[in-house]
C-alpha cells in the first residue's frame, strides 16, 4: 500500500499520510481499547488501594455476568431482539430495495431515495423523540386509529419491545436498504425475465434468482444493522420501558451511575465478543466471506 | 402439439411512438420463421409481444389456437433464448436446464433424466455438474438451448442468440440450430439483423423496417423478388439505379436511364408501374459480368476506383463514366487469373447484366442504407439516383 501511495503522491507526502493514519489508529483506536481491556481485568479499587495487594489481574468482572441472572437475561434478550430488529429491517428494506433497483423509473427512484435520506439530516435523538411522540399513549397514532374506529381505546405502544423495534427499524433502515439495493441493481434484468419465461412465479424468482444474487448485499446490511442494534443506546433508552432494557443501558449504568468502569469495560467486551462470534456464525451459515461484504 | 402463432392486427405504441404498425401474420406449426431487420425496426418488440413481456396496444397474439390476452409470461407455451443467454451464473448446468421443470414440480429423478437427454441433444454429455461460468461461448449457447427446450415449449423464441459468437462458431451453430429445429419439430421464431442467419436457416423470413413488415417470403424469393426497395437494399447487396419507365411487356420493363441510355429489368406482375413513372433498377454486384467495350445492349461503362480481394471473390468499387454514380461489382470465377491480376485502379471496364436478374420497383423513396452499418441514412426520395448498396 505504501508503494502505491508513494508512486501517486511522492515519498514525503506518502510518509506523512501513513504516519498520520498509523498515529490515528494507534492513539485513537488501539490504545484506548487496550486501556479498557486492562480496566476490565482489574477490580474496582479506591485510589488508596491502587498498587496494593488487591491490585491484580482477575476475571471476576467477567464472571459477574454469569452470576447475575437479570443481567444475563438482558444480555441474551439484547442479542435476540437485535436479531429480530435485523430481520424486521430486512423485511421492510428488501421490497423497497427491489422497487428502487428494478421497478421505479430513475425519477421515482431519486425521489424515493431523497425521501429516505432527508429524515437522517436530523439528529438520531430527535428522530427517536419524534417516534416517542407518535407512539405515545395520547399521541397522534392512537388518535388516528381511534378516529378510524380501528381501536376503541388507546394502545400502550411504548410498553415492552414494540416501540424499541419500530424505532430501531426506522433508525437503521438506510444501512440495510443501500447494500441490498446495490446488490439487486447489479442483477441483469434478463435473469429475472428468463426465470419468468421458464415459468417461475414471483416468489420463486426472488428465492432462486434475486436473493442468491443479492446475498452479499443482504449479509452486509444484516451485519451492519445487527451491530448497530446491539450497540444502540438512544433508542431503547427513549422508547423502551423498564421491561425492555437493552444491555447497553446496563453498561452505561456501570460506567456513569455505578462509577465502576472496570465492570462496565468487562460488560462492553462481552457484548463485543458475542456480536463478533454471532456474526461469524451467521456468515458461516450463509456461506458469505468477508470478501463478499466488501463488494 | 400445435405450435402455430398468429398475430391479429397487432399494434404497439410507447407513448407517442409507434413501435409496431398494424401487423397481421400467421406462422405455421413447426416452421422456422425469422424476423430480419436493422436495429430499431421493432423485431425485438414483436418477440416480446409473443413471449408476453409486452402487452400489445391493440390486437392480439394467438398461439396454438388459444388467444394469449391476459396469459402472463410464465404461463405461455413459449420459451425464449436471450441475446445474452441469461444463464443463471450461480447454478450448475444441470440446475439451469432443470429450472423450468423444478418450477413445474417435476420430481428430481425425472428432472435429471430430462436434462441428461437434452445435454445429449446439444452434444454436451457430462457437462451437467459444471458451473456455467466454466463453459465456453458455444457451450453456453447449447445450455441456453437445452434450458429453453426443457420446458417443452410449443414455440421457441430466439433473440439474436448467435450475435456474441465468433464467425466460425456462428456458422456452425446455424447448422446445429436448424438440425435441432428439425429434430424437435418446435416452431422457431428467430430475430436477427444478420441476413446470412435469416436466409440460411429459415423456412420463411419477414423483413421489417420502421415497425412495418415489408415482405414475408421464403429466402430464395426474398433474394430474387424483393417486394420493396427496402428489401432489395437490405437483403444481399444491390446497386440502385434510377430511371423512368419507357414501357412494359409482361414482366419485362424498359427504362430510360438518362445518361446511361436505355436499361432493362424485370418486374413481377404485382408491381404497378406506369409508363413515364420514376422507377429504380436494382442490379446485384454478383449479377454484373465484364464485357468488351462497344457490345450492344444495356451496358455500364465504368472506371475502377478500388479493388478488394475477398478470397472467394473480388469486389470492385467503380464509378459510372456517364453519370458519375457508384457501382459495385462482384467478380467470381468468370474472370481468369490473368484478368484478375490486371485489375487496377483507374482502369476502364464495361459490365453487363441479364435483365432477368435486375428487379425494377417504383421509386417509392425507400430508405437508403449506409454501406457499412446497414443503418438507414436517408429516407424519402433518394438524391440524384445512382448506385447505393
Amino acid at each position: 500500500m505504501f508503494r502505491q501511495l508513494q508512486t501517486r503522491f511522492g515519498g514525503p507526502l506518502a510518509m506523512a499520510i501513513v504516519t498520520l493514519l498509523g498515529g490515528w489508529l494507534i492513539v485513537m483506536v488501539a490504545l484506548p481499547q487496550l486501556q479498557m481491556i486492562e480496566y476490565s481485568l482489574k477490580p474496582n479499587l479506591l485510589p488508596a488501594q491502587l498498587g496494593g495487594p488487591e491490585d491484580r489481574l482477575t476475571l471476576a468482572n467477567y464472571a459477574t455476568l454469569l452470576a447475575n441472572d437479570i443481567h444475563r437475561a438482558i444480555f441474551f434478550k439484547t442479542l435476540w431482539s437485535s436479531v429480530l430488529v435485523t430481520l424486521l429491517t430486512l423485511a421492510v428494506s428488501y421490497p423497497l430495495a427491489w422497487y428502487l433497483a428494478k421497478v421505479a423509473t430513475p425519477r421515482q427512484a431519486a425521489l424515493c431515495i431523497l425521501l429516505l435520506i432527508v429524515p437522517f439530516w436530523i439528529n438520531e435523538i430527535l428522530r427517536t423523540y419524534s417516534w416517542f411522540i407518535i407512539l405515545a399513549f395520547r399521541g397522534p397514532l392512537n388518535e388516528v386509529l381511534m378516529m378510524l374506529g380501528l381501536i376503541e381505546r388507546p394502545i400502550r405502544f411504548l410498553n415492552g419491545n414494540g416501540g424499541v423495534m419500530v424505532g430501531m427499524v426506522y433508525a437503521y433502515i438506510l444501512f440495510m436498504v443501500f447494500p441490498v439495493y446495490n446488490a439487486i441493481e447489479s442483477l441483469d434484468d434478463n435473469q429475472v425475465r428468463a426465470a419468468r419465461d421458464l415459468g417461475a412465479g414471483t416468489v420463486r424468482t426472488h428465492r432462486r434468482i434475486v436473493i442468491p444474487h443479492a446475498k452479499p448485499g443482504i449479509a452486509t446490511g444484516c451485519i451492519m444493522t445487527f451491530m448497530l442494534a446491539a450497540g444502540s443506546y438512544a433508542v431503547p433508552a427513549l422508547l423502551g420501558s423498564p421491561g425492555s432494557r437493552w444491555f447497553t443501558q446496563i453498561i452505561y449504568n456501570w460506567f456513569f451511575e455505578g462509577g465502576n468502569w472496570n465492570q462496565g469495560a468487562a460488560y462492553a467486551f462481552l457484548l463485543l465478543i458475542l456480536c463478533i462470534g454471532f456474526m461469524s456464525l451467521v456468515m458461516k451459515i450463509f456461506k458469505v466471506g468477508l470478501g463478499d461484504i466488501g463488494k | 402439439m400445435d405450435g402455430s402463432v398468429r398475430l391479429d392486427e397487432v399494434v404497439m405504441r410507447f407513448g407517442d411512438f409507434t413501435a409496431i404498425e398494424k401487423t397481421s401474420l400467421a406462422i405455421g406449426s413447426g416452421e422456422f420463421f425469422s424476423f430480419l431487420g436493422p436495429s430499431g425496426c421493432g423485431k425485438t418488440t414483436l418477440l416480446n409481444i409473443v413471449s408476453g413481456f409486452l402487452t400489445p396496444s391493440e390486437g392480439q397474439v394467438v398461439i396454438g389456437g388459444e388467444p394469449m390476452a391476459g396469459v402472463p409470461v410464465n404461463r405461455r407455451p413459449t420459451a425464449m433464448i436471450f441475446q445474452n443467454l441469461a444463464l443463471f451464473p450461480l447454478m450448475s448446468v444441470f440446475e439451469n436446464i432443470e429450472f423450468g421443470l423444478e418450477v413445474r414440480g417435476v420430481d428430481k429423478r425425472r428432472r435429471r433424466e430430462a436434462s441428461e437427454r437434452l445435454l445429449a441433444l446439444v452434444a454436451l454429455e457430462g457437462s451437467g455438474p459444471k458451473r456455467v461460468t466454466e463453459l465456453s461461448g458455444g457451450q453456453k449457447q447449447r445450455v441456453a438451448i437445452a434450458r429453453a427446450l426443457a420446458v417443452e415449449p410449443r414455440v421457441l423464441l430466439l433473440d439474436e442468440p448467435l450475435s456474441a459468437l465468433d464467425l466460425k462458431l456462428r456458422q456452425h451453430m446455424r447448422a446445429e440450430l436448424k438440425a435441432i429445429q428439425r429434430k424437435t419439430g418446435i416452431t422457431f421464431i428467430y430475430i436477427t439483423h444478420d441476413q446470412g442467419e435469416a436466409l440460411t436457416m429459415s423456412d420463411r423470413v419477414a423483413v421489417m423496417s420502421a415497425g412495418r413488415i415489408q415482405q414475408v417470403a421464403d429466402p430464395m424469393t426474398l433474394y430474387r423478388e424483393p417486394a420493396t426497395g427496402f428489401v432489395a437494399a437490405f437483403v444481399g447487396e444491390n446497386n440502385r439505379i434510377q430511371g423512368r419507365v419507357i414501357d412494359r411487356e409482361g414482366e419485362r420493363v424498359r427504362l430510360d436511364g438518362g445518361a446511361l441510355g436505355e436499361l432493362a429489368g424485370r418486374a413481377s406482375s404485382e408491381t404497378r408501374l406506369a409508363n413515364g413513372e420514376a422507377a429504380v433498377l436494382f442490379v446485384r454486384p454478383e449479377h454484373l459480368r465484364p464485357v468488351a467495350a462497344g457490345v450492344a445492349g444495356p451496358r455500364f461503362d465504368t472506371e475502377i476506383e478500388a479493388v478488394h480481394f475477398e478470397g472467394a471473390w473480388i469486389m470492385l468499387e467503380t464509378r459510372l463514366v456517364a453519370s458519375g454514380e457508384k457501382l459495385r461489382v462482384q467478380l467470381g470465377h468468370e474472370v481468369s487469373r490473368n484478368q484478375a491480376d490486371a485489375l487496377a485502379v483507374g482502369q476502364r471496364m464495361a459490365f453487363a447484366y441479364d435483365p432477368i436478374d435486375a428487379v425494377v420497383l417504383p421509386d417509392d423513396g425507400s430508405p437508403v442504407l449506409d454501406d457499412d452499418t446497414g443503418e438507414v441514412v436517408e429516407s424519402g426520395r433518394a438524391k440524384a439516383g445512382g448506385a447505393h448498396v
